[in-house]
């Protein structure tokens, strides 16, 4: 299995996702936005979908499609702050038709391109991808490491974290903003339809596993890490799609913590 | 020095008016406490204070600096913290630890002194044997009081706190009205505390805000300091 390139690269990728996932998905779970990621993804879609007909690198626009939306959906938040999740179902839905609108448009057969990001496919990663994929996840243990006192802040209540002196319009926004990026480059891995489980579960899972913050994210990572490499295995000899293989073994872990802790 | 000046104050929600004509200070080393029926908008007053409400009309004025000519650090209880996003994965320590952030910490480790602020917060409150216990298996008593100790241990220069003895006993009330008169009087620390328990703390605090109105109107303000009468009296208003 090792001695395929495309398998090299789709392991390395996975555990740079885990590295990633239990950072976003804790805070993404503490401050209600779980759908936030399902959103950004219908929505990356959409810049792929722009990408491909507009003849430029869909990864690209696809990141900068997400980039302005991230900001757009702190704004909807703000504007709905008592049904923040209407601003989900707005871009979620507006996301998708306008998916599907460019792809209408676009009759060059793109449409195979299209599904991959959909449904993800390991046999896409590119070796730029793994790189994009490593510098984000740099950034990301940086951003962590130096904001963490903030953001704990800031997700705890935001009332307080502004009248301790935060930023935190500015905060919100960065932190969309890289939610947005990461899903645009882990989108075309495991796909749109499952882009938010898989930042999702694994601290879903390791909030129920640990007392304290920075527990949540250890345990994330080290859930992320069996979930993302049996998800890979598993779909190399099922011949499964891997995200929907990782994310049943994500459910599998849940449901028995649920029904044994 | 003044902490707080609030100068005419009227604020609509929507097109409702709910206060109006809303003046007083709060200086450091006042203990004030701010009443009114249920529904007296006290807790619209103190958002308006800190800036997470604007004023439909007049100002408020919240000092940059303290005594000491430092930046003013503001603690802040809102009502009902005790129904605190009780999943939080945090132990109480994190959470306790989380007060000493604002004091030049957000990108330092906490050192010696600042363990120690925490640890004697804890104790204040009687929760330092609960230190690794998780947040969200507390009671509402106890969040209340986890709360409290993460306030005393930014160690504020002005306490804003809107009901912050909900759910604790008589015991703990006195000792925690204690506290916050030595804080005031012996630490210039400015306090402008939301309360029902108007009896209780009268014999701790040197000013009272009173939220008051003629049936129909919006909600006026009835200063007193040290119950010498500063603005104008109820029965005075038309």
């Amino acid at each position: 299995m090792f001695l395929y390139g495309f398998m090299q690269r789709a392991f390395q990728a996975s555990i740079l996702i885990s590295l990633i996932a239990p950072m976003l998905g804790l805070f993404l779970i503490l401050r209600r936005q779980s759908l936030m990621a399902d959103t950004l993804s219908h929505v990356s879609l959409a810049g792929v979908a722009l990408g491909l007909l507009l003849g430029y690198d869909p990864t690209w626009m696809n990141i900068l499609v997400v980039v302005i939306v991230a900001g757009i959906l702190e704004y909807l938040r703000k504007v709905y702050r008592t049904y923040s999740e209407i601003s989900i179902a707005i871009l979620m839905s507006g996301g998708m038709a306008v998916a599907l609108v460019l792809m209408g448009l676009n009759d060059s057969g793109a449409t195979v391109s299209i599904q991959q990001f959909l449904f993800g496919s390991i046999v896409t990663i590119s070796v730029q991808q793994v790189w994009m994929l490593l510098i984000l996840t740099l950034i990301i243990i940086v951003l962590y490491s130096v904001f963490r006192k903030p953001m704990y802040t800031l997700t705890f209540d935001e009332e307080t974290a502004y009248t301790a002196g935060l930023p935190i319009q500015f905060m919100s926004v960065m932190f969309n903003i890289l939610t947005g990026v990461t899903i645009a480059l882990i989108m075309p891995i495991v796909g749109a339809l499952l882009v938010s489980a898989i930042l999702i579960l694994p601290a879903a899972i390791s909030i129920r596993l640990s007392k304290s913050f920075n527990g949540v994210i250890f345990i994330g990572i080290g859930v992320a890490l069996i979930g993302m490499i049996m998800g890979l295995v598993g779909s190399y000899y099922l011949g499964t799609p891997p995200g929907a293989t990782i994310t049943l073994i994500y459910i599998s872990i849940f449901s028995l913590l649920a029904v044994f802790k | 020095m003044q902490y707080i000046k609030v100068d005419d104050l009227a604020f609509h929600y929507e097109d409702e008016p709910v206060l109006e004509n809303i003046c007083f200070e709060v200086n450091a080393g006042d203990f004030a406490m701010l009443t009114g029926e249920n529904g007296a908008a006290k807790s619209t007053l103190l958002r308006n204070i800190l800036g997470l409400l604007k004023p439909t009309k007049g100002s408020v004025t919240l000092s940059k600096k303290n005594t000491e000519g430092e930046k003013l650090v503001v603690g802040y209880i809102p009502q009902q913290v005790a129904s605190f996003n009780a999943g939080f994965p945090s132990t109480v320590l994190e959470l306790v630890n989380s007060g000493r952030y604002p004091r030049g910490k957000w990108f330092k480790k906490l050192d010696k002194e600042d363990k120690e602020h925490v640890r004697k917060s804890l104790e204040s409150v009687g929760m330092w044997e609960m230190r690794n216990k998780k947040i969200g298996e507390l009671s509402g008593g106890q969040k209340q009081r986890i709360s409290i100790a993460r306030v005393f241990a930014m160690d504020p220069d002005l306490f804003i706190l809107d009901e912050p003895t909900t759910g604790m006993d008589v015991n703990s009330r006195e000792e925690f009205y204690k506290l916050l008169q030595h804080a005031s009087e012996y630490h210039d620390k400015g306090i402008l505390m939301v309360t029902h328990d108007h009896e209780e703390i009268r014999h701790y605090a040197n000013k009272h805000i009173e939220l008051i109105r003629k049936e129909g109107s919006p909600w006026r303000c009835f200063s007193m300091d040290s119950c010498k009468e500063r603005s104008k009296h109820p029965s005075s208003f038309h």
